[in-house]
């Protein structure tokens, strides 16, 4: 049996409507693809990162000057506010992505340039807030006293240090790895539908 | 636009072509639970990129775009939804009615070996049997005419490997 031979066939099958919903009824409706609700985590992720240094505030009103004149905190909100100045990108790039009007062709590569920056991007974002915490545990006892790194101070140098090289090193390897086992499945079935068009 | 009337519009534009949403589900999800997801979430990308559509190409070839997109992309994660290659999950049939039985199992049979295909040659089978041009082909999906015809000729003999198989 030839595939034309079926195509009255084929037409007469596959216009059964699927569903008695009305149409209006459904646009109310969220989405359930994988972008929207990575918009929907992104969303959360910057609320979420605006609302953890007021929330801190809020919990030390008895003492107010405490947290305000905190560089521990000061660095806090400046690492919030990255975090969700970050998040945004992604939901920027997840909007992008969720654009399902161009050429299957074009909407394919797209997703994979997008989908390659984000991971770029995530790779890149995760050193640079490890390098600012470093540097923040390293510089923060010459400013203000933190009994908590008192501790971590009195180790030798070498310790220190060899620590924040063992830190990065691992997650030189891991990151990548993690995005991989994340998105990497996605990313090659993507780039074999493309090399199939 | 008001809203109103912009929903107005699209609930008319979908009535008009909803022929065409149907085929997508029924070539991308295999049972009712997957094909009623697969529609709504359809549905929904469609009054998304609603207000967007300047009328370049003809409506129902953007909305062949948004869905074959959309069915490719969109629910990737949810349910299980079949991809290619995962015969066993293909359904038993698809069976209604008043055929000759032998003819019914002969579409069975090439309905199964389509579901074996990748999402791209389904979306170009889809596209072949509702007898659309290689030049519309090539408007909804972006490859060359040429490039349709050779990948067209090389899906008729992988299906009749398939249904040789099954």
């Amino acid at each position: 049996m030839e595939l034309d031979d079926l195509k009255q066939r084929w037409k007469e099958k596959t216009n059964q409507k699927p569903t008695n919903k009305s149409i209006m009824e459904m646009i109310q409706h969220k989405s359930y693809g994988p972008v929207a609700a990575l918009k929907r985590s992104y969303r959360k992720q910057v609320m979420v990162m605006l609302l953890i240094p007021f929330l801190f505030l809020l919990t030390n009103m008895d003492d107010i000057s405490r947290p305000l004149t905190s560089v521990l905190y000061w660095c806090y909100v400046v690492f919030c506010i990255g975090m969700a100045a970050f998040s945004i990108n992604n939901y920027m790039i997840a909007d992008r992505m969720q654009r399902m009007d161009g050429v299957l062709k074009e909407n394919l590569e797209q997703q994979i340039t997008l989908l390659q920056t984000r991971m770029k991007w995530k790779i890149v974002g995760l050193r640079v807030v490890m390098l600012f915490f470093i540097v923040l545990v390293e510089v923060l006892p010459y400013f203000q006293h933190y009994r908590m790194l008192d501790k971590w101070h009195s180790l030798p140098v070498f310790t220190r240090y060899g620590a924040y090289a063992g830190l990065l090193i691992l997650q030189y390897f891991i990151n990548p790895l993690v995005l991989q086992h994340k998105f990497g499945r996605h990313l090659t079935s993507l780039k074999e539908l493309v090399a199939e068009l | 636009m008001q809203k109103h009337e912009l929903e107005k519009q699209f609930e008319k534009q979908i009535s008009e072509n909803e022929q065409l949403l149907f085929k997508v589900c029924h070539t991308y999800a295999y049972n009712q639970a997957d094909r009623e997801d697969l529609f709504q979430e359809i549905v929904i990308q469609v009054w998304k990129a609603f207000p967007s559509f300047n009328g370049e190409s003809k409506f129902s070839t953007w909305l062949y775009r948004v869905a074959i997109n959309t069915a490719i992309n969109g629910l990737r994660k949810t349910r299980n939804f079949i991809t290619s290659y995962e015969p066993d999950k293909l359904p038993a049939n698809f069976s209604d009615d008043s055929r000759s039985e032998a003819e019914e199992e002969q579409f069975q049979e090439m309905y199964k070996a389509i579901g074996q295909l990748n999402q791209v040659e389904k979306a170009i089978v889809m596209l072949y049997m509702e007898d659309h041009s290689y030049a519309e082909m090539e408007e909804i999906l972006g490859v060359g005419q040429g490039n349709l015809r050779v990948k067209m000729t090389r899906i008729k003999d992988k299906l009749r490997q398939l249904t040789r198989n099954n």
